[in-house]
């Protein structure tokens, strides 16, 4: 099965138009999220005006959250990428195989039991997705060498459903509690500052790297298993990294706004549609595509219903699903 | 014939002895209660207000699975013999059946859509007490009153409460005129405003004092009542004094200290910030609440010359 995306070519645009056009949405994004937020009256001219208040709303407050923005956005567009390459379905994505979801478990279980877990938050977010992953690719199989794609979704939304499940659980806990979870788990980037960016900001770049020196292994995956291992790149050891990637890029992002449905699905189908199937190309496209994305539904997320800002992940939520829909619709040759 | 005679004479007797009720209107409806119940379940911290302002116990409270969420001023007067129901957020309807409870007091917006589940364990009356104001909350006291059958010393209790507010109010009101206070709480991950028309934003108000707290600037109101808020919202909102409850140490707020946005409040610049014990300004509401409130206000203000 497949989504009719990148099909041939034929209508696809120049690669340097498309990705002029893609660094305009970036520079487009950063500045819708820069220039709109709680104080209504620092906005686009308060760049320029450069007292201290605007300096500091814009350098303390704004910049972090729109560079975590951006962050989330690479973080699960690669995520999904990877894991899109090394299952060969266009389905996969981190909300899909429950990583998304395994993230916020041990992200709640940190919350609700912090002293009985072994990890900080960030941690305990990495390693449920870890788990979670894990555990879907033994449910299709894949540890066996064959990932079953049927087996492979539904092994993913049952871990999914399974790890919401104590999420949901902590809604029902005292007030304190239930709003500390849904804060973390609502994919929400309000008041977020340096420190924590930084750190994300570690992970992303790490895994930009471990993507780039990927790439080649995930085209030849693309050719199939028996292909690839014929060429000399073992396909297990192209599922692991492209699990141990995913986990790792989705719990950093996971960590700080909370799983964000979509993203990790849409991005790279939009990047394979502007850009065609190497890998080598989609790395970086899919990773500026994901920034751009993120960066122009946090500027939203501030102006839909001011002065009370949407989670972002709603936002996405809100693009996200028509255009997969559409995608879906328009698909010829859907399986 | 004269069996089913004595029958229906046995069934009237019966009727006579343990029908009469009172009915009692409130949120949901209109609700039988038996006369003078005894065995109570009340579902929110401010029912237990009601209750302790008249020297009521109830055998069951939902009390959060934490029982030192229920203050002393309370204990003194309801003891310690309640049984848990579980969380105010989501009681445990099988041990408040185990209780056997003859009346059950509950909030509209947390157990509005629990109405009928509970009316099948015992009578049921519905209060708006977690989105409801000071206003709604005194005169959910008669209501209160009424259902247990002790109208006239809970009358009573509310026109000493009065008049002990009025005192208050007589004392903070030249204090607080002209300025503007705000009430947030915070907890490890964010903070909370309590907007105009939350309940201790009408205590604020009651007091004297404005609130800065516009959603478009002029004249609108929010909709809810505890408004999640950033720090650059809140260095929009600006009010004069500001009075925080914070349910963790350090709070997210506490993170805030040292930043630009933060240090250039007007209430921090003059150092018109305060700390309140979270927990009795914002999860109590009620008469015996709002008289803590207010000690605590006139304290506030007091250190303000």
């Amino acid at each position: 099965m497949s989504l009719a995306v990148g099909r041939a070519g034929a209508a696809r645009l120049p690669l340097g138009l498309s990705v002029a056009l893609l660094l305009i949405a970036i520079a487009g994004g950063a500045l819708f999220s820069l220039v709109t937020g709680g104080r209504s009256d620092i906005g686009l001219a308060a760049i320029f005006k450069g007292d201290a208040t605007s300096a500091a709303v814009i350098r303390d407050i704004r910049a972090p959250r729109s560079l975590a923005a951006a962050l989330i956005g690479i973080n699960l567009g690669l995520a999904g990428l990877a894991l899109q390459a090394v299952t060969r379905n266009p389905l996969a994505s981190p909300s899909i195989l429950g990583i998304n979801q395994g993230a916020a478990f041990g992200l709640a279980l940190a919350l609700i039991a912090p002293h009985a877990v072994p990890l900080p938050l960030d941690g305990m977010a990495m390693l449920g997705a870890l788990a979670a992953g894990i555990l879907t690719f033994a449910i299709a199989g894949g540890f066996a060498g064959r990932i079953d794609a049927m087996r492979l979704i539904l092994g993913g939304v049952a871990v999914g459903a399974f790890s919401y499940a104590l999420v949901r659980f902590a809604y029902t806990l005292e007030d304190e509690l239930a709003r500390s979870v849904v804060r973390w788990t609502v994919g929400d980037i309000t008041d977020i500052r340096w420190p924590p960016v930084l750190r994300m900001a570690f992970w992303t770049v790490s895994g930009v790297i471990v993507a780039m020196l990927a790439a080649h292994r995930f085209n030849l995956m693309a050719m199939g298993q028996d292909v690839a291992k014929s060429l000399g790149a073992d396909p297990r050891v192209t599922l692991l990294i492209g699990m141990l990637l995913a986990a790792g890029l989705t719990g950093a992002a996971v960590s700080v706004a909370g799983p964000i449905a979509f993203a990790g699905l849409i991005v790279p189908h939009m990047a394979k549609l502007l850009f065609g199937q190497d890998h080598r190309i989609l790395v970086p496209t899919t990773a500026l595509l994901g920034a751009a994305l993120m960066l122009v539904a946090d500027g939203m997320s501030k102006v839909v219903s001011p002065p009370v800002e949407v989670p972002v992940g709603v936002v996405v939520a809100l693009i996200g699903a028509p255009w997969f829909l559409l995608q879906t619709l328009l698909a010829e040759d859907l399986e | 014939m004269r069996s089913s005679l004595f029958g229906l004479i046995a069934a009237m007797a019966l009727a006579v002895t343990t029908v009469h009720a009172a009915e009692i209107e409130h949120e949901l409806g209109v609700t039988d209660v038996p006369d003078n119940p005894e065995r109570i379940v009340v579902l929110e911290f401010s029912f237990i207000d009601a209750l302790a302002s008249v020297g009521v116990a109830p055998v069951g409270i939902a009390d959060d699975e934490r029982r030192e969420r229920v203050i002393s001023a309370y204990t003194d007067v309801i003891g310690d013999e309640w049984v848990s129901v579980g969380t105010r957020r989501s009681p445990s309807l099988e041990v408040i059946a185990s209780l056997q409870p003859d009346l059950i007091i509950a909030d509209l917006s947390r157990h509005g859509e629990a109405y009928e589940t509970l009316s099948q364990i015992a009578p049921t009356i519905v209060l708006d007490s977690l989105a409801g104001d000071y206003h709604d909350s005194v005169e959910q006291m008669s209501v209160v009153g009424a259902a247990i059958g002790k109208s006239e010393e809970m009358d009573a209790r509310v026109a000493e409460h009065r008049a002990l507010m009025e005192d208050y109010v007589a004392q903070i009101r030249p204090l607080s005129e002209g300025k503007s206070a705000q009430f947030g709480v915070t907890n490890a991950n964010g903070l909370w405003l309590h907007s105009p028309a939350s309940y201790n934003g009408s205590l604020l108000e009651m007091f004297g004092f404005s609130s800065t707290m516009r959603p478009d600037g002029d004249g609108g109101v929010y909709e809810t009542n505890y408004v999640p808020t950033t720090l650059e919202q809140l260095s929009e909102v600006n009010p004069d004094i500001l009075i925080f409850g914070e349910y963790a140490d350090p709070s997210f707020v506490d993170g805030w200290a040292g930043e630009t946005l933060y240090d250039a409040l007007g209430a921090v610049q003059s150092d018109r910030v305060f700390n309140v014990t979270a927990h009795n300004w914002s999860r109590l509401r009620g008469m015996l609440a709002a008289e803590l409130t207010a000690a605590d206000l006139l304290e506030i203000m007091g250190q303000l010359e």
